[in-house]
C-alpha cells in the first residue's frame, strides 16, 4: 500500500492535495455554515456585522401554520411516490436481472432515462398532458406525484438491481423445491433478503420528491409543497432569516432520519448476515 | 446514488439464471407497470410536446394544422438559438472546472488518504443532503449586493459604500459558481470510482520499470481513470443544460439559460407553440449527446447485461 501512495505522489504534492482537499471542504461547508450563523442573527437582513444572538426565527416559524401545512404536503407527496416509485423499481428489477425477455434493452433504456432528462422539459410535458385532459388530471397532489415517480424509478432500479445480481437463486431455489409457491418464496425468502435495499431505494426517493420544486411547481394546481413555499417566501426579504431557520431545522431532521435510517439498515444487514 | 451505478458496472459472476421456466406472460406482467408509468407519464408528454411544436395540437381550438413555421424561426438564429449557445458554453464552463477542481480530490482519496478515505469522501458528499434550495439560498447571502464578500470589501476598505460589486450576483458569474458548487461532489464520485477500482500493480509495475510518477500518472492512472471522467462529465454537462431554477434564483437578466426561455414561453408569454420548440430541441440535443457518450456510461450495462 505504502509503496502505490510512494508512486502515486511525492512528498510535495501530497501537501499540495492535502490543501486542495481542505480549500475543497472549505468552498462546500463555509456557505452553510454563514446560512446557520445568520439565523441565529439578531437582524432581518443577512449582513455583517453580525448584531447579536437570537432564536427568534426559529420561535416565529413554529407558529407558522402555512410553513408546517406545506411540510405535511411535501412528506405526503415524497411518501406516495416513493412507495409507488420503489414497487415499480422492484418489478422493474426482477425481470431485468433474472428473466430473458424481448425488448429488455429497450424497456431498461425507457426506464433509466429520467436520469438525464432535463427536468424542465419532463414539467414542461407534463404540463401538456394534463391539461389535454384535465378531467382526468385535475392539477394537484396527484399529479405532482405521478411526475415525482417518474424521476424516482430509474434510482430505485439503480439501487436494486446491483442487490439483485448479488442475491443467491439457489436459496430461491430451495425454497421452490422444498414445496414453496412463486409468490410465497417472494414473500419468505426474497424480500427479507432485499428490504436493506428497498429501504435505500425508498429513502433516496423520499429526499429526490421532497426537495423537487421544478415539476412541482408545473403541475401544482393550488398545492403548496415545502420547496414551493420556501421559494414563495424570498420575495419578502425580511423573511429571510425564517426562510434559513426552516430550511436548517428540515436539514437537521432529515439528516437525523438518514443517518438513523442507515443504521437501521447496518442492523438488520448484519442480521441477515448472521442468519445465511 | 452513482456509486450504485458503478457497482452495477461491476462484472457480478452470475450466479445462474433462475433454472424454472418462466411464463412470458408472467414476465410481461412484471415488466408492464413500470413501462406503462413511464409511457403514460414520460413518453406520452414528449410526443405531446412534439406535436404542439408543429402546430398539431394547439391552445387555441380550431387553430390546429402542421406547420414548421415555428422551427424554422428558431433554427434561423434568433435569440433563442443564441440563448441556446450560451447555455452550452455555461454548461461546458462548469463541467470542466467541477471535474478538473475535483480529479485531485477523488485522486488523493482513492490512492493516497489510505485509512480514512470513505470518512472523507463522506464529508465531501454530504453537502448532497443539503436541500438544492438552501444551497443556492447560501450564495445569495454571499454574493448579494450587501452579501459576505461586499461587506468584506467594505469592510477593508477596498471598496467604497455606495459601490458595490454588483456582478457577483444575478450575473452569468454567479449561476456558473453556484453550478460548479452544486455539482463538485457528485463529479467526485465517478472519478473516484474509476480510481479506487484500478490494479495498483499496473502502478508499481510502471515504477519497477523505471516510470517516473508524472509518467505513471499519464500513461497509466489517467488513462484507466478516463471511463470515470467521463460519465462525470456527462452526467454535469447535460442536466447543466436544460437548467431553470438556479438561473431563476441567481442568474439575474444576464444569467438566465435555455430552461428559463421555455418556462417563460409556457408561462408569462404563454406561446405554447414557441415553448414546444424549444422544449423538444432540449430533448433532441440530450438524446444526441447520450447517443454518442453512451458507450462510456457504466449503466447502459444494466441494459445489455
Amino acid at each position: 500500500m505504502a509503496q502505490t501512495m510512494d508512486i502515486a505522489v511525492s512528498k510535495n504534492g501530497k501537501r499540495v492535495l492535502n490543501v486542495w482537499f481542505a480549500v475543497l471542504v472549505l468552498f462546500l461547508y463555509a456557505p452553510l455554515g454563514l446560512l446557520l450563523l445568520f439565523s441565529f442573527n439578531d437582524n432581518n437582513l443577512p449582513v455583517f456585522p453580525l448584531k447579536g444572538f437570537t432564536t427568534s426565527a426559529y420561535e416565529q416559524f413554529a407558529a407558522n401554520a402555512e410553513l408546517k401545512a406545506s411540510v405535511v404536503t411535501s412528506a405526503k407527496v415524497a411518501a406516495i411516490s416513493s412507495l409507488i416509485a420503489v414497487l415499480l423499481g422492484l418489478l422493474a428489477a426482477i425481470v431485468l436481472v433474472r428473466r430473458h425477455v424481448f425488448g429488455k434493452s429497450v424497456a431498461s433504456a425507457l426506464l433509466l432515462s429520467p436520469l438525464v432528462v432535463p427536468y424542465i422539459a419532463l414539467a414542461i410535458g407534463l404540463l401538456v398532458f394534463f391539461s389535454q385532459v384535465p378531467e382526468w388530471f385535475p392539477l394537484g397532489m396527484r399529479t405532482i406525484v405521478m411526475g415525482h415517480v417518474v424521476l424516482s424509478i430509474p434510482y430505485t432500479i439503480l439501487i436494486l438491481v446491483p442487490r439483485f445480481e448479488r442475491l443467491d437463486v439457489r436459496i430461491e431455489e430451495a425454497a421452490r423445491d422444498l414445496g414453496a409457491g412463486a409468490f410465497q418464496t417472494f414473500r419468505l425468502i426474497t424480500l427479507p433478503l432485499i428490504l436493506p435495499a428497498l429501504v435505500s431505494a425508498f429513502i433516496v426517493a423520499f429526499v429526490l420528491s421532497f426537495d423537487e420544486i421544478i415539476i412541482a411547481s408545473f403541475v401544482n394546481g393550488d398545492i403548496t409543497t415545502f420547496p414551493i413555499y420556501l421559494f414563495s417566501q424570498l420575495r419578502f426579504p425580511t423573511l429571510l432569516p425564517q426562510v434559513i431557520a426552516v430550511a436548517c431545522v428540515v436539514m437537521a431532521a432529515s439528516a437525523l432520519i438518514l443517518v438513523g435510517a442507515e443504521i437501521g439498515r447496518r442492523i438488520l444487514e448484519r442480521r441477515l448476515g448472521a442468519e445465511l | 446514488m452513482a456509486v450504485e451505478a458503478q457497482e452495477v458496472a461491476k462484472p457480478t459472476p452470475a450466479k445462474g439464471v433462475m433454472r424454472r421456466s418462466h411464463s412470458g406472460l408472467a414476465t410481461t406482467g412484471l415488466l408492464a407497470p413500470p413501462t406503462l408509468w413511464l409511457a403514460i407519464f414520460f413518453l406520452v408528454p414528449v410526443v405531446l410536446i412534439l406535436l404542439y411544436s408543429v402546430n398539431l395540437f394547439s391552445l387555441y381550438p380550431g387553430g390546429q394544422y402542421f406547420t414548421l413555421d415555428a422551427w424554422k424561426d428558431f433554427l434561423d438564429g434568433g435569440p433563442f438559438l443564441q440563448l441556446f449557445w450560451k447555455s452550452i458554453w455555461m454548461s461546458l464552463a462548469v463541467s470542466v472546472i467541477a471535474v478538473v477542481a475535483a480529479y485531485p480530490i477523488a485522486y488523493y482519496l482513492a490512492l493516497v488518504a489510505s485509512k480514512r478515505k470513505y470518512v472523507l469522501l463522506l464529508l465531501i458528499l454530504a453537502p448532497f443532503l443539503v436541500s438544492y434550495f438552501l444551497r443556492l439560498l447560501a450564495w445569495k447571502v454571499i454574493l448579494g449586493d450587501q452579501g459576505v464578500i461586499n461587506s468584506f470589501l467594505y469592510w477593508t476598505g477596498l471598496r467604497a459604500e455606495d459601490d458595490p460589486v454588483t456582478w457577483l450576483l444575478y450575473s452569468k458569474f454567479a449561476v456558473v459558481l453556484t453550478l460548479i458548487y452544486v455539482y463538485v461532489p457528485f463529479v467526485a464520485l465517478p472519478i473516484f470510482a474509476s480510481l479506487e477500482s484500478m490494479d495498483r500493480r499496473l502502478l508499481e509495475a510502471a515504477a519497477d520499470l523505471g516510470a517516473s510518477r508524472w509518467q505513471a500518472f499519464r500513461k497509466v492512472t489517467l488513462p484507466l481513470s478516463l471511463p470515470g471522467v467521463i460519465a462525470a462529465f456527462i452526467f454535469v454537462f447535460i442536466p447543466t443544460i436544460g437548467e431553470y431554477f438556479t438561473p431563476l434564483l441567481v442568474g439575474g437578466v444576464n444569467g438566465t439559460m435555455f430552461g428559463n426561455a421555455i418556462a417563460d414561453q409556457f408561462g408569462q408569454s404563454l406561446n405554447w407553440l414557441n415553448g414546444s420548440v424549444l422544449s423538444f430541441f432540449l430533448l433532441l440535443v440530450v438524446a444526441l449527446l447520450m447517443g454518442v457518450f453512451a458507450r462510456y456510461l457504466t449503466i447502459r450495462r444494466v441494459a445489455t447485461g
